[in-house]
C-alpha cells in the first residue's frame, strides 16, 4: 500500500516535470514557424502606410479636388468598377501628371498608375480592379507642379477576388 | 476562351472639334495573378498580366498606364481625349510574357 502511494507521488512529480518540458518544447515550436514563415510562406502583406511613404516620402497630401466613384457593396471582388474624377485643370503649365490607385486590403496595395498629359482634356479615369476583401480604395493625384491630392472610399466585398 | 489580345474601342459617333470625348477600351486577357491554384493539379498558375498600356494620339504619347495583378481580367478602362485634330488614336498593350497587342481608331472631329 505504502509503496503504491510513493509510486503515485513520484509519478505525479515525473508527470509535472515531463509536462513542463513538453510545454516548453511546444512554446518553442510555436514561436519558430513565425520566425521562419515570412521567408517561405505566402507573400507578406505590404501595409498601405509603407507603400505611400516609399512612393511619396513625407510630402503633405490634401484631401480635396479628387472624387472616387465606386460601389458601396461589390458582390464580386474580382470586378470592382472604380472611377477617379478630379476637377483640377489640365492646362499646359499645370495639369494632373499621374493618378495612383490603391486597394488597401490587397497583399500588394498598388493597383495601377496612370500618366496623363494635357491632351487628355480632363483628369477622369475608370478601371475595373480586383479586391481581396472589404477595404478602402485610395486614389492619389500628382500634379505637374508636384502637389498631391488624395481621396479614399470604403468598398464592401462579399466574395474576394484574388483567388487561392 | 476568346482570343487573348482582342481589343474593342468605342468612341462617340459625332465629335466636334475641341470636345473632350470619352474613349472606352476592352481587351481580352486572363490577367493571372500568380496566386491562384489549379483545382486539379493543386499547383499555382503562373502570373500572366498586362503591365503597360500606351495611348498615342497622332504621334504623341498622351497616356501611359502601369498596371499590376490587381486589374481585373479582361481589363476595361475609360479615359478622355481632347479631340483637337483628325488623327489616329492608337492603343498598345504589353504583357509580362512579351505579348504586344494594339489597335487603332480614327478620330475625325467635324
Amino acid at each position: 500500500m505504502e509503496r503504491k502511494d510513493k509510486d503515485l507521488v513520484l509519478s505525479r512529480r515525473a508527470f509535472l516535470k515531463t509536462g513542463g518540458a513538453t510545454c516548453a518544447v511546444f512554446l518553442l515550436a510555436g514561436s519558430l514557424p513565425s520566425l521562419v514563415k515570412p521567408a517561405f510562406g505566402a507573400p507578406k502583406k505590404e501595409s498601405i502606410k509603407d507603400v505611400l511613404k516609399k512612393q511619396f516620402g513625407d510630402k503633405p497630401m490634401s484631401m480635396s479636388h479628387v472624387d472616387i466613384k465606386a460601389p458601396i457593396i461589390a458582390e464580386n471582388g474580382a470586378v470592382v468598377p472604380i472611377r477617379v474624377v478630379s476637377d483640377l485643370p489640365m492646362r499646359d503649365d499645370d495639369y494632373v501628371k499621374k493618378i495612383y490607385i490603391y486597394a488597401e486590403g490587397n497583399l500588394q496595395p498598388y493597383v495601377a498608375g496612370i500618366n496623363l498629359t494635357p491632351a487628355n482634356g480632363k483628369a477622369d479615369f475608370s478601371l475595373r480592379i480586383k479586391m481581396r476583401k472589404t477595404a478602402n480604395v485610395r486614389a492619389v493625384l500628382e500634379t505637374s507642379k508636384g502637389k498631391l491630392y488624395e481621396a479614399s472610399r470604403s468598398v464592401k466585398v462579399t466574395i474576394g477576388g484574388c483567388g487561392g | 476562351m476568346a482570343k487573348i489580345g482582342r481589343i474593342k474601342i468605342r468612341v462617340p459617333h459625332s465629335i466636334t472639334k475641341g470636345e473632350v470625348i470619352p474613349v472606352q477600351v476592352l481587351v481580352t486577357h486572363p490577367m493571372e495573378t500568380g496566386q491562384r491554384k489549379d483545382k486539379k493539379t493543386k499547383e499555382l498558375i503562373p502570373a500572366y498580366y498586362i503591365n503597360g498600356v500606351d495611348v498615342y494620339y497622332g504621334d504623341s504619347l498622351i497616356t501611359h498606364c502601369d498596371w499590376t495583378i490587381a486589374v481585373s481580367a479582361n481589363p476595361f478602362m475609360t479615359f478622355y481625349v481632347k479631340a483637337e485634330k483628325a488623327a489616329p488614336l492608337k492603343i498598345v498593350y504589353k504583357d509580362i510574357k512579351g505579348g504586344v497587342y494594339e489597335k487603332t481608331v480614327q478620330i475625325s472631329p467635324q
